[in-house]
């Protein structure tokens, strides 16, 4: 009986060494990348985490592996429990300094990572590999106040609204990939034609592109209209973000004649408060 | 093997404790660094930056000009045109390089075409052009009136005669594509006869003074749709592409015929939704009667067509 308890003692001892060392080279891996590439972390306490839970199968594989004296446990378990402390520390520490937005797409396959710096209101957004790694992509134009809201608006498309030091309301979108190679190019043209939706009809013609919205008619030309990856436009007025156009995922344009486009796109008003985006379908082509 | 798991372990804790230092050091100063593109145009807003060249004959748009330089960067000559007026037009790409085809660097020429106007309708398309290597500057007009540009490209295949096709005034997947071309190296231009179809253009070009391609459809195609004329523009016909059956709906758009040997040779690739072998094979074509009818050949790893 007592052979057997230690028998998976040893097991439990080495399963965690094994992860621990894993973590480990995770850790030291990223630190390479970090260095070399500028890779960061999708979140900055994706650091700490690893730390932490590192140090933790560290000294759970020694309790199971090791019959230590009594004297070096309280050492060991005294160094590792302070390890996790400045870890835990520094993780809700850093969050103050690097505020990090990540959001996770409803089918969970991309992330979108923003990191702002709280002192200065300086906002990148993350183009992120694997899911925890992430490049600095983009700088957001405006100053940020540490208020974002994320709404994802397809599987591909994350449309981030956010206050800048002057309180006006911008609209920074993240696209990811561009459905199949090609992508459409110019959002705006692949749109053209008279959209509705429940009570709120879109109409994008050559002089640019038209919301009417419960009873109120705004037109903003191509000057105005400002393109995020192959998905989406922003619409905007007086430097603000107004609203967002995308591409839902069953949007297809036809290349072969004047066949209109098939599928939805989303329309999504620039505001703090919640909304939820509105869905267009094509009605004709006739403006 | 008691003291191995403590060494393992005591090693792997003073590390950790080491690139914890390490790690909060290097994430103060600074804290959010973007890529080495962004950074040098933030740089470039505060002061005039050094500008750098990968070849002997290169440009650069740095500092919000147009430079080339002839000497890989020694010394760099500004060409007299607005940096805007090289993207006018239906165009949302990347800023940071020249539109593919909107230019021609070489010993005895540097030509760059724009477009000038309102931007919606009624620009004027201009080819800017040096033969002393940026010394001397000229300007030739290739159309007076064009609407918003989408496709643009020049060349020229010998010292007096060139091309350029553009298109433009595009609604949702139509649009107007024409082709202009020069028989005095440039100085002046003239439209040839329409292709008349209206679906976008992927690319086009002539193989000799006679013969020039127009090649369509981008969105989705679904065949290849390839044009040719054997007079210089002045009449156009729709090149008969023979496609094997099991390659029907695989390869899909055609790329700029070239010269081969004795022949005109095509590569067919699979569009921008093509998997067939991982979607980058592509289909070569041959033609023995100047571009009317094309045989297929043979298919093409990625990396042998280029």
């Amino acid at each position: 009986m007592k052979q057997n308890k230690d028998k998976n003692r040893k097991i439990y001892g080495w399963i965690f060494f094994f992860i621990s060392i894993c973590f480990f080279c995770l850790q030291m891996g990223y630190l390479f990348m970090h260095n070399r590439f500028q890779v960061e972390y999708s979140d900055n306490r994706i650091f700490y985490v690893v730390n932490i839970f590192c140090v933790l199968c560290i000294g759970l594989g020694i309790y199971f592996l090791l019959a230590l004296a009594k004297k070096t446990k309280l050492i060991g378990t005294g160094i590792l429990v302070l390890f996790m402390i400045v870890n835990v520390g520094l993780l809700f520490y850093s969050n103050h300094q690097i505020k990090n937005i990540v959001s996770l797409s409803p089918d969970y396959k991309h992330v979108l990572s923003i990191k702002e710096n709280t002192n200065t209101g300086d906002a990148v957004f993350f183009r992120t590999y694997f899911g925890i790694l992430a490049l600095p992509k983009e700088r957001l134009p405006y100053a940020t106040t540490e208020e974002f809201k994320v709404e994802w608006l397809a599987n591909d498309v994350a449309a981030v609204t956010y206050k800048a030091s002057d309180h006006s309301i911008h609209q920074y979108i993240g696209t990811f990939g561009d459905r199949g190679g090609g992508g459409y190019y110019y959002v705006g043209p692949s749109i053209y034609g008279h959209w509705k939706g429940n009570d709120t009809e879109v109409i994008s013609n050559k002089e640019g592109i038209s919301v009417l919205s419960n009873g109120k008619k705004e037109t903003f030309d191509w000057d105005h209209i400002v393109q995020f990856g192959t998905l989406a436009v922003v619409l905007t007025a007086n430097d603000q973000a107004v609203w967002t156009i995308s591409l839902n995922e069953n949007f297809e344009v036809h290349s072969a004649a004047a066949v209109p486009p098939t599928g939805e796109i989303s329309l999504y008003k620039a505001t703090m408060e919640k909304t939820e985006p509105i869905i267009l379908n094509f009605k004709s082509s006739n403006l | 093997m008691n003291k191995i798991i403590l060494g393992i372990t005591s090693v792997m804790v003073i590390c950790l404790i080491i690139v914890l230092v390490f790690y909060q050091n290097s994430t103060k100063t600074p804290p959010l660094k973007l890529d080495q593109n962004e950074a040098e145009q933030n740089q470039s807003d505060q002061n005039e930056q050094a500008l750098y060249a990968d070849q002997t004959i290169d440009y650069s748009l740095q500092n919000d000009k147009l430079q080339i330089t002839y000497d890989k960067g020694k010394s760099w000559t500004t060409v007299p045109i607005e940096i805007g007026k090289l993207f006018e037009g239906d165009f949302s790409g990347n800023k940071q390089e020249l539109i593919d085809n909107s230019y021609i660097l070489s010993n005895n020429l540097a030509a760059f075409l724009y477009s000038d106007g309102p931007g919606l309708a009624d620009n004027k398309i201009i080819l800017k052009y040096s033969l002393d290597q940026g010394k001397n500057w000229q300007d030739a007009v290739v159309t007076e009136h064009y609407p918003s540009l989408r496709f643009r490209k020049v060349n020229f295949l010998e010292e007096n005669f060139g091309y350029v096709i553009l298109s433009g005034d595009r609604t949702m997947s139509q649009e107007m594509s024409n082709v202009f071309v020069t028989h005095d190296g440039g100085i002046s231009w003239s439209e040839t006869n329409s292709s008349n179809v209206t679906r976008l253009i992927l690319d086009g070009g002539f193989v000799d003074e006679n013969t020039g391609f127009l090649s369509y459809g981008i969105i989705n195609p679904d065949e290849p749709d390839l044009y040719m004329t054997q007079d210089t523009g002045n009449s156009w016909m729709k090149a008969n592409i023979n496609i094997p059956d099991q390659y029907n709906e695989i390869f899909v758009q055609a790329e700029m015929p070239f010269k081969e040997e004795d022949h005109l040779a095509v590569y067919i690739n699979q569009g921008p939704n093509g998997d067939y072998e991982g979607g980058k094979v592509k289909g070569k074509f041959l033609s023995n009667d100047n571009g009317k009818t094309w045989e297929f050949s043979t298919e093409v790893k990625p990396d042998e067509t280029e």
